[in-house]
């Protein structure tokens, strides 16, 4: 780059390096490393600050022989008509009455304050904005100290710090106020030039001091950690969470992670770079560099300037920085696997995990010789989360062809560390390779689903199934034996059978042993849904569904009916009498038990089917099917049967009995003493005319009028009888017609009064008297004459009672008086105290209400 | 959380000893089998209390190799209790003991409590330092003796408590000047009125590590 120039003052920010010559020039390089140079000071150039977001440099150089620093402040985005940066101010940088050399130049973010440390020890902070003249006011701190090696700012809220670190020792001003500058003595030991650095991205911003031995940071006013690098420190600088130490080689620092010979004639002047990751306690990178003169840090990225004035890019960190390094270390890691070192390139593409796309070194690694390293890369691929499930299946491949179970088992168990990898690939792979470990696997994580599919599907160890099944809580317990009970009870029906009854009755999972019992009651599988399991397999579910309601009798209609037709089932494959005889037995308690919520009509349809006779008859009964019972009697011909039936059930349905009737007389050999029986009840309960009787028996082919006589004899003498009775009723009936017809006659036609024959007009009263007109003037004005004495008695006592009703004292006093007020109080009650009067004055009067029917003429 | 005392403890002792192991199982009650050597200094903190006061223990885990005890000393300044530490199934780490006493009473103040701990009580049948050993050793020098496991935890809490404790009564003897940070202990930020002027914030953000 500059050829033939010393470069004495370095800087960066605002996007440009800043170089200052011995020459006085002032050098600007951009991101495309274009230079921009003019000339700041006559004579050098010691001191530059680049602003870091603004375009303000600061410089301090010399324009005259002799120590006369001068501080100019230029604004590197306006030109002048030279086209150079404009200079804002001139300040002497000065103490008065000396003349010193400046050693060191802070300028905080803000741009208001600015120091100036000496090799005498002494500081001068300039206050106000930098870039003015005017406004600017500078005081020497004057506190007797070496020389001054490092000053730094640091702002934390309204609070600046300055930092100075001198040749032996490190302090801290608080310059928060003007002209109340304090100072706090951090330590008794300092360091050289460039050796001092504010982290600024850290959390505490901690002053980082480089010294012989290690870097030590200051952190609220004390010493805080260190990090020890050895080595004689040239320059520190920081950069995002990084330290950037400058050493010269004098041994290899300890802890080397990587070490990049990037050149390789390791001559005298050689220095090392170390990039330390603060924050993870990690060195990054280490690097022999010749002849460092600066390390300058801008556009992300780190740049070293050597002596020779070649600028070298060291690394480019986070963000795309990050990038960077690993691309180094592909690039390092290809270089070593060219060179036969697969171990050790695979060190270092381990390293690239996550920016490097992993298939470029796993298909350096496919050969067969290499599967240990390809491991090793799978693993850390793993580690870091970043494996997909193809990874996996691979480093499952690997593993085994490593022959190495123990690996894949560590690997699949997982110990010590969270999951990385694809369970449900990992599972698949081992299934086709190591089943057990395969089990582990899906046992670890839950994966029942896996974990049976292959212990059934694969190892066929049914009874292992069933008890990793009874292990899991009810839920999946229930998900999976709906999922393989099928397979399962094909192949163990004895234990499957016996765990389903556990699942519907009362399912406790296996390994637990308390809590269980407190919430079975409501966890139970609903049997409907396992009865196909059974389907070839009666005996079986007659035994499930037994066990069923044995436990409990709460079950659906589905349950009952199933257990009846397996029953049926099982008793129509008997062939040993006293089996068919004990099953019989069974499907009539089962019938005739009230729990039983059985489908009757499905289970008639059953023993119909089956032609189970005691269950035929017992259902009809149930379902009140009496004919039914009845055509099945006359069907099997078993008379005697018939006839308990019609008794028993003839009371309930009268129509019994000529249905018997109608269904016997047409069968051939009849037994007399049921036709007699049958006729003498339809007789006795006149269920049937004789004629439809004798009809229906006429269809009879060997009946004969014998063998009715007795029933037709009797019905003859009853009919006789009824007859003559209802004769005599008739006779009696006419007379009685008579008798009243005259009596009503007589009423009609006499008047009540005279006793003679009425003439109109006349008076007819609601109490059924008449009289003549005239006659009845002659006695009475409204009211009928004969029933006046008894009308007039019932109105004096109404009258009576409504007096007495309005006496409240008098009622009060009986009250007190009477030995029960109850009744005293009905008493009144009776005689409508609390009803209006008028009402009943009303009712009273109507009684006589009077009807005077006039002749129209 | 504002506390009335803070402590600063330093815990040295021979490389390998569990140091930084103990330390890691005071402040965070982990133990990690595989622990990189300690470069420089690191430290955790973490509060107690005792007396019904809160102490804020500022714990300095430095490094026992022996090319960092240069490093070491700079930090025994301004240390108000310092644990000792070395290996029972070691015996050249209890050997050295001698010469991390020297240098601790050499570069420390004369008040500091010194607490000897017999560490990895764990693996006993590795044994190759006497419990009676540390023991005589603790009286001859005038220190507290106990014997800890950083893998089970035994004795940690103990440990870092007792100092605590000592250190306490010391104080409340007038043996501290509680007024001198060079002794390690400071008073909490609501107790002292002197340390107003100091910057809010910058007491309290003190460096996170721990639990605190």
């Amino acid at each position: 780059m500059f050829q033939g120039v010393r470069v004495t003052a370095s800087s960066s920010g605002h996007e440009l390096f800043v170089l200052g010559d011995s020459d006085g020039y002032v050098h600007l390089v951009n991101r495309t490393f274009e230079i921009r140079s003019f000339s700041a000071y006559e004579r050098g150039i010691s001191l530059l600050h680049q602003s870091k977001d603004s375009p303000i440099l600061v410089s301090i150089g010399e324009d005259e022989i002799g120590v006369n620093p001068v501080i100019k402040v230029w604004n590197l985005d306006k030109n002048d008509k030279h086209g150079d940066p404009v200079c804002l101010r001139i300040t002497r940088a000065t103490i008065p009455n000396k003349a010193v050399i400046a050693s060191c130049l802070a300028v905080s973010d803000n741009l208001s304050l600015m120091a100036v440390g000496f090799v005498d020890g002494s500081i001068i902070i300039y206050r106000g904005d930098i870039s003015r003249e005017r406004s600017s006011k500078q005081k020497h701190l004057k506190d007797d100290l070496p020389s001054i090696t490092g000053l730094a700012f640091q702002t934390s809220g309204k609070v600046i710090m300055l930092y100075v670190a001198t040749v032996s020792s490190v302090e801290v001003y608080d310059v928060t106020h003007k002209d109340k500058e304090k100072k706090i003595h951090l330590d008794g030991k300092g360091c050289a030039l460039r050796c001092s650095i504010l982290a600024e991205s850290l959390p505490n911003n901690d002053f980082m001091v480089a010294r012989r031995d290690a870097v030590y940071c200051y952190t609220n006013f004390v010493l805080g950690p260190c990090y020890a690098i050895s080595g004689e420190k040239i320059q520190l600088e920081w950069f995002r969470s990084y330290l950037v130490i400058v050493a010269k080689d004098m041994e290899p620092a300890p802890r080397i992670s990587t070490r990049v010979n990037f050149f390789s004639d390791l001559n005298r002047d050689s220095h090392i770079i170390t990039i330390l990751d603060i924050q993870n306690k990690f060195i990054v990178f280490t690097a022999l560099v010749k002849d460092v003169s600066a390390v300058l840090i801008e556009w992300g990225a780190i740049y070293v300037l050597s002596t020779d004035n070649s600028l070298c890019l060291i690394a480019k960190s986070q963000q795309y920085d990050a990038q960077g390094l690993m691309e180094i270390f592909r690039q390092f890691g290809d270089h070593l696997y060219i060179k036969g070192d697969h171990k050790g390139a695979m060190e270092q593409y381990i390293k690239t995990i996550g920016s490097l796309e992993p298939s470029y070194v796993i298909r350096k690694y496919k050969d067969s010789q290499q599967v240990e390293n390809l491991t090793t890369y799978l693993q850390a691929l793993h580690k870091d989360g970043v494996a997909t499930g193809d990874h996996t299946t691979l480093l499952i491949n690997c593993y085994t062809k490593l022959n190495k179970p123990e690996l894949l088992k560590e690997f699949v168990m997982t110990k010590d560390r969270e999951v990385d990898f694809n369970v449900e690939v990992a599972i698949e792979v081992c299934r086709h390779v190591s089943a057990e470990d395969a089990l582990l696997l899906a046992e670890k994580h839950c994966l029942h689903s896996w974990y049976l599919t292959i212990q059934i599907e694969d190892q066929k160890k049914y009874n292992a199934a069933l008890d990793y099944i009874g292990k899991l809580d009810f839920e999946q317990a229930e998900f999976m034996i709906k999922k393989y009970g099928i397979t399962l009870l094909e192949n163990v029906p004895e234990e499957t059978t016996s765990f389903l009854k556990k699942l519907c009755t009362d399912y406790e999972p296996n390994n637990k042993n308390s809590d269980g019992s407190s919430y079975s009651g409501q966890q139970k599988a609903n049997p409907e849904d396992f009865i196909h399991y059974f389907l070839n397999n009666s005996e079986r579910l007659v035994e499930f569904l037994e066990h069923l309601i044995q436990i409990s009798s709460k079950w659906s209609p589905h349950i009952y009916t199933t257990l009846l037709e397996h029953y049926i089932h099982v008793w129509g494959k008997q062939t040993d009498h006293h089996a068919r005889l004990q099953y019989e037995q069974k499907i009539m308690r089962l019938l005739e038990s009230p729990d039983a919520s059985y489908d009757k009509l499905q289970a008639l349809i059953l023993c119909k089917a089956a032609n189970f006779k005691s269950g035929i008859l017992h259902l009809y009964e149930q379902n009140k099917m009496y004919q039914a019972i009845l055509k099945y009697h006359v069907a099997q011909q078993d008379y005697s049967s018939l006839l308990v039936c019609c008794r028993r059930f003839g009371h309930q349905e009268p129509g019994l009995w000529v249905q018997a009737l109608w269904a016997v007389a047409p069968q051939q050999n009849l037994p007399h003493d049921l036709l007699d029986e049958i006729l003498s009840v339809i007789e006795k309960e006149k269920l049937l005319s004789p004629l439809s009787v004798v009809d229906a028996l006429s269809y009879s082919p060997n009946v004969k009028v014998g063998n009715v006589k007795n029933y037709l004899n009797k019905i003859f003498q009853t009919e006789l009888k009824l007859t003559e009775q209802q004769k005599a009723l008739i006779e009696k009936y006419t007379q009685q017609t008579k008798k009243s017809r005259n009596t009503i006659e007589g009423i009609r036609n006499k008047c009540s009064a005279c006793n003679k024959q009425l003439e109109l007009p006349s008076v007819n009263l609601f109490c059924q008297h008449s009289y003549h007109q005239h006659c009845f003037q002659t006695f009475s004005e409204n009211e009928c004459p004969m029933c006046l004495p008894n009308n007039k008695q019932i109105l004096d006592a109404i009258q009576s009672q409504e007096q007495s009703k309005d006496l409240h004292e008098v009622f009060h006093s009986q009250l007190d008086r009477a030995d029960d007020a109850f009744s005293l109080v009905t008493a009144y009650l009776g005689r409508r105290v609390f009803t209006e009067l008028t009402d009943y004055s009303k009712v009273a009067m109507g009684k006589f209400f009077l009807i005077v029917i006039m002749d129209s003429s | 959380m504002s506390y009335a005392y803070l402590f600063k403890y330093i815990i040295i002792g021979d490389t390998g000893v569990g140091k930084s192991c103990l330390l890691l199982q005071f402040t965070d009650k982990r133990f990690q089998p595989v622990h990189d050597l300690t470069i420089g200094v690191e430290f955790g903190a973490r509060m107690i209390t005792i007396d019904n006061k809160l102490i804020k223990l500022q714990i300095w885990d430095t490094a026992g190799q022996e090319a960092f005890r240069s490093i070491t000393r700079s930090y025994y300044r301004g240390a108000a209790g310092a644990l000792l530490v070395y290996d029972i199934t070691r015996r050249e780490t209890f050997n050295h003991l001698t010469t991390w006493l020297e240098d601790a009473r050499q570069h420390s103040n004369s008040n500091m409590v010194i607490m000897l701990i017999g560490n990895k009580s764990d693996l006993e049948s590795r044994r190759e330092v006497k419990k009676e050993e540390g023991d005589a050793f603790a009286r001859e020098h005038g220190l507290i003796f106990m014997e800890t496991s950083a893998r089970t935890a035994a004795n940690v809490e103990e440990a870092f408590i007792n100092t605590a404790k000592e250190i306490y009564e010391k104080i409340q003897e007038g043996v501290f000047d509680i007024n001198n940070e060079a002794n390690g202990i400071k008073i909490g930020p609501q107790h002292s009125p002197s340390n107003a002027s100091l910057p809010p914030g910058s007491q309290s953000s003190s460096p996170s590590s721990g639990c605190c």
